[in-house]
């Protein structure tokens, strides 16, 4: 006999093919097991056939197995399993001991009803299929896959971070440039201002000196003749001399005073910009705050009535026009939260090694929604054109370079309170750096 | 929408044919499931590929879905994909006897389970009233928790049209439902109806 039947062609195929090929009958009893299966679980079909399968391996799922072939049974149906949800059924060693990659042999497994001639299920024959060279390179392209994703992600923040830096570059410039602005024009105001001032401290004396001699006309006054007094009397009357001597010294005080305030919000602009400095300095925060009340208090005073209550402060070393430009924010920020008319608290004091400002106003707060998103570059819920979405993003960066932090406190309906906290020494690295 | 590749005749004997299939199907999907299942009457439609998303959408609704999808060959060539409402896939574990909460694979795992369970049933019992012999590859996940109108790429389906055949399950006791659909391309239509044709003429 050379030729082998079909049944025993089948018979060989099934037993050699690289693929497990096992059956069970309904009471879980091997009635099949491949070489493969004998090979890779090292029992042998001799040993097993006829054995319980969850006999010989007690380690098998075996709840889920019994309602898995069960159902194969029920459905008269094949049914799967793959190894993406469950790596594998029987722990098997891999075909990579060498090189590994996996801790077992991924498996996907197929259950086929076995039927009778009558077509009822009488066994069901599961196969094993070895796919973990699939698996390992499935999971190498998912781990690349996810490892491009993170590299996505990175860029995408790195991205955000240089939109950030070129908003302050933005924002510095111009203030730098509103800075030298307002320095240029305080040099030019100065000038006139000089010689005004000096030209009013001259007419003050001339005023008085005329006075003198005007004192001594009018005692001579009653020795003129008739017709002549009567009318210098006439011309006395005319412009009510009384009136206009009193006016005279007040009208000068007055415009002495006015051209010391002038002098004043010069200097304060002066203060204000420091000329576009950027390195840090010992600076009295306090008179930052009051030169920034000062600037700003057009645009509050219509709105806010400002509360100050100053603690004991150290000269703090400090960039004093960034910290101008953080406090001139949260003052102009307080007042536009307010509807009608309410009240701007500025705190300070020392707490530990650093020292607070606190900015308190009685607005209409800030809903937490929002309160997320404030210290974001260009979120802004100011109408369009109102608002550049940068003030509070560039408040951030500043106090974070002066290695302080800012921190919001909101209640919608009650108002918003600004705090920060910044240390008394510059950050050295940072001074460094700048 | 035409189903001009079917004869009134053909086409009753069809759905009748699928109907008979799929109470089988139903009285061995409840002995697995334990449950009593309520299927719809099969919907026949022969559809161009572009046609097939609307129509889905109008079966499921505006939910997101979940949908495994399942190749059958032999007498009949074609796919079924099973499509799960979101909210109705996560009863699926109480459905199959889990007690403890799953983790992502073994729910997933009960995804397929349950789709090959109903394909295996309907597309069986269909076969069956036809005398076809069919067998099933592996059952895949399709997509999870996508917008129904993005399940199918219409672009690559090269059969001018498809066969398709909806059926609903539902539970009895619960508000578990799915949507079963098979597809057939344009060549496998015409196997279908020749074995249409053997079978009337064999009444």
């Amino acid at each position: 006999m050379t030729e082998l039947s079909h049944s025993e062609l089948g018979g060989f195929i099934a037993d050699r093919v690289e693929i497990g090929v096992f059956a069970v009958d309904a009471d879980f009893k091997l009635t099949l097991w491949n070489r493969f299966m004998a090979t890779h679980s090292r029992h042998s079909a001799v040993d097993v056939l006829g054995q319980n399968l969850f006999d010989v391996f007690p380690e098998l799922p075996r709840a889920w197995l019994e309602r898995k072939v069960r159902q194969v049974q029920a459905l008269r149906n094949y049914a799967f399993t793959s190894w993406t949800q469950r790596p594998y059924l029987f722990r098997f060693d891999h075909n990579r001991p060498i090189t590994g990659g996996v801790d077992a042999m991924r498996q996907n497994c197929t259950f086929l009803p076995v039927k009778n001639a009558a077509g009822e299920v009488i066994q069901v024959c599961v196969t094993v299929q070895d796919v973990t060279d699939t698996a390992i390179a499935h999971e190498e392209l998912a781990a690349s896959m996810a490892e491009v994703e993170r590299e996505k992600a990175e860029q995408r923040k790195l991205i955000g971070e240089l939109a950030q830096a070129q908003n302050q570059v933005l924002q510095s410039e111009k203030l730098a440039s509103i800075g030298q602005l307002a320095a240029g024009v305080a040099h030019e105001i100065n000038n006139p201002i000089g010689f005004v001032n000096s030209n009013l401290g001259t007419l003050a004396s001339y005023v008085d000196e005329l006075m003198v001699v005007l004192d001594a006309y009018t005692g001579a006054h009653d020795q003129l003749p008739e017709d002549l007094k009567a009318a210098i009397d006439a011309k006395i009357k005319g412009v009510d001399l009384d009136y206009l001597r009193e006016d005279l010294v007040s009208l000068v005080t007055e415009s002495r005073d006015g051209l010391d305030r002038v002098k004043d919000i010069v200097q304060d602009l002066k203060d204000f910009s420091r000329m576009g400095e950027s390195e840090a300095a010992w600076a009295d925060l306090h008179h930052c705050l009051d030169t920034t009340l000062n600037v700003v208090a057009n645009e509050i005073k219509y709105k806010a009535e400002v509360v100050k209550h100053y603690g004991e402060l150290p000269e703090v070393e400090c960039v004093a026009s960034q910290l101008n430009q953080v406090f001139m924010n949260l003052m102009v920020n307080g007042a536009q939260a307010i509807a009608e008319r309410g009240t701007i608290t500025i705190t300070t004091g020392t707490e530990g090694e650093q020292v607070f400002v606190a900015v308190r106003d009685t607005g209409a707060g800030i809903p937490p929604d929002v309160l997320k998103r404030i210290f974001d570059p260009f979120y802004t819920t100011k109408p369009v054109g109102t608002g550049t979405g940068l003030g509070l993003s560039v408040s951030y960066s500043i106090i974070e370079r002066h290695g302080g932090r800012i921190v919001v406190d909101s209640k919608p309906g009650e108002g918003t309170e600004f705090k920060i906290w910044l240390p008394i020494r510059y950050p050295a690295a940072a001074s460094a750096a700048a | 929408m035409s189903t001009a590749l079917f004869s009134e005749d053909q086409r009753d004997a069809l759905q009748e044919l699928t109907n008979i299939g799929m109470g089988q199907a139903g009285a061995s999907v409840a002995a697995v499931l334990g449950e009593f299942v309520m299927l719809s009457v099969p919907r026949i439609l022969v559809l161009k590929p572009n046609l097939i998303p609307p129509a889905l959408g109008r079966i499921v609704g505006p939910e997101k879905v979940t949908a495994v999808r399942q190749g059958f060959h032999g007498d009949l060539r074609g796919e079924a994909v099973v499509v799960y409402g979101v909210a109705h896939c996560r009863e699926l574990a109480d459905l199959m006897g889990y007690d403890e909460a799953l983790d992502e694979a073994t729910e997933r795992e009960l995804l397929l389970d349950v789709s090959n369970v109903l394909v295996g049933a309907c597309l069986g019992g269909l076969a069956e009233q036809i005398n076809a012999e069919m067998g099933f590859s592996a059952p895949s996940l399709m997509a999870t928790e996508v917008e129904v109108a993005s399940l199918l790429d219409v672009q690559r389906m090269d059969s001018p049209c498809a066969l398709f055949v909806e059926v609903n399950f539902s539970l009895e006791k619960r508000s578990f439902a799915c949507h079963l659909i098979m597809l057939l391309p344009e060549d496998q239509i015409l196997v279908l109806r020749d074995a249409i044709d053997r079978f009337l003429a064999s009444l």
